[in-house]
């Protein structure tokens, strides 16, 4: 009860607030197009760098909606109201992901293959892409609240958000790319998108308590 | 911060917190609603030691209001009693916003709302939740007159039932008057001496 009420706030704060969810798209859009630009290259120099550009690209424009998971609630103080309210801190925070996933994770993972096209990155890696990221984007919302919870009190703490949290990204990056790399050149990418999995059950299952703890923290 | 302080409140009790500015107010306040810790000292809710009985127990309306700005007014409530498992009416909250003064603004944002609007409408949430203690911090700010009158008869309405209110107010010579408990806060031995 609590948690879908939590989530569908948040979602319906996103959509009202259009800028949540289409600022990653244009973010992306406006990167994919300077690269033809910058490179002056073919389309089979683009093809080959496409699988990394495109995931670096979802990754990275996720990466700046990471910071108001928590932060606008901490500002407006309806953080203390959820805090407040007896609901288990762990599961508010699975919530916040869940919905954060919603609004920002669907939409990266659609876009994909898109900003894949403008790269001509080759047809048949689509659906691994997309599988791949519908893998990852959950990572990115986990992992999100524990830098948001982290960063929540501090004004522009976004770059910290940004340096906490890239470390903890990289293995993604490397088996998701990896995964859209090894399907072009037409291996088989079941062995990354294991190991990708793994870090999302690790994330699914550690990070609500880490985020918990460092909400206690910072309302301390 | 500040000096020890110590007091029971007992069923229809008010206390009012008073202290110059930056004497503590909002950190005891804070401090007893869960959202920052407490150093040294405890809150009990009757018999219980736990501090979740507690907290189960009190409401805290502090500076930030907690409004969502871009949910309506019918929204903010509707949320805050789901996520406080309360079951409430459509009827009931228009109801409550009718007593709140906000009648007609049902279906505005909170954004939109002016400060003292805002304010009746984070206020109702204590009408709504029925929890026994409330801990406030300057109510009574950004409220016009009538506004003021309103909160005063809730809060004797809540005393009358045997709740009891825990609040700072600066400029309410009414609610002073009405207060069983007077809490001032020193700053503490260690500061002074520095």
């Amino acid at each position: 009860m609590r948690f879908q009420a939590l989530v569908k706030r948040d979602v319906l704060v996103s959509w009202r607030k259009k800028s949540n969810i289409y600022q990653p798209l244009v973010f992306q859009l406006l990167i994919v197009t300077m690269f033809p630009l910058g490179l002056g290259a073919g389309a089979q120099t683009l093809a080959k760098i496409a699988p990394a550009v495109v995931w670096i690209l979802a990754l990275l424009s996720t990466l700046i909606t990471l910071e108001n998971i928590f932060k606008d609630d901490f500002e407006d103080g309806s953080l203390g109201v959820y805090v407040l309210s007896g609901m288990n801190l762990p599961l508010a925070v699975l919530s916040k992901a869940l919905a954060h996933w919603l609004t920002t994770g669907i939409p990266v993972i659609l876009f994909a293959p898109v900003t894949g096209m403008l790269l001509h990155l080759p047809e048949q890696a689509n659906g691994i892409l997309m599988l791949s990221l519908l893998i990852a984007t959950p990572i990115f919302s986990l992992l999100g609240t524990i830098g948001s919870a982290l960063i929540m009190n501090i004004k522009n703490g976004g770059m910290l958000l940004s340096v906490l949290v890239m470390p903890l990204l990289a293995p993604v990056l490397i088996f998701g790319a990896g995964a859209v790399l090894e399907t072009t050149l037409g291996n088989s990418a079941y062995g990354h998108l294991m190991l990708l999995s793994g870090c999302a059950v690790l994330c699914l299952t550690l990070a609500p308590l880490a985020a918990a703890a460092a909400i206690k923290i910072n309302l301390e | 911060m500040f000096a020890p302080v110590s007091f029971i409140l007992q069923p229809g009790q008010l206390a009012v917190i008073a202290g110059a500015n930056g004497s503590g107010k909002t950190t005891l306040l804070e401090a007893l609603a869960g959202l920052s810790l407490l150093r040294r000292g405890e809150a009990r809710f009757a018999q219980s030691a736990e501090q979740h009985v507690w907290l189960q127990n009190s409401h805290y309306l502090g500076h930030k209001l907690g409004n969502k700005a871009n949910l309506t007014c019918l929204e903010n409530l509707q949320f805050v009693a789901s996520i406080n498992a309360t079951s409430v009416t459509q009827h009931q909250l228009e109801l409550l916003l009718e007593e709140a003064g906000l009648a007609g603004y049902e279906y505005q944002f909170a954004n939109d709302l002016s400060a003292g609007q805002k304010k009746r409408l984070a206020l109702s949430r204590l009408l709504m939740l029925n929890k026994t203690f409330w801990l406030l911090d300057e109510p009574f700010v950004n409220l016009d007159h009538g506004g003021c009158d309103w909160l005063y008869a809730m809060i004797e309405r809540h005393l009358k039932q045997g709740g009891a209110v825990l609040l700072t107010a600066h400029d309410q010579k009414k609610i002073h008057a009405l207060a069983d408990h007077h809490i001032t806060l020193q700053p503490s031995a260690a500061e002074v001496s520095s």
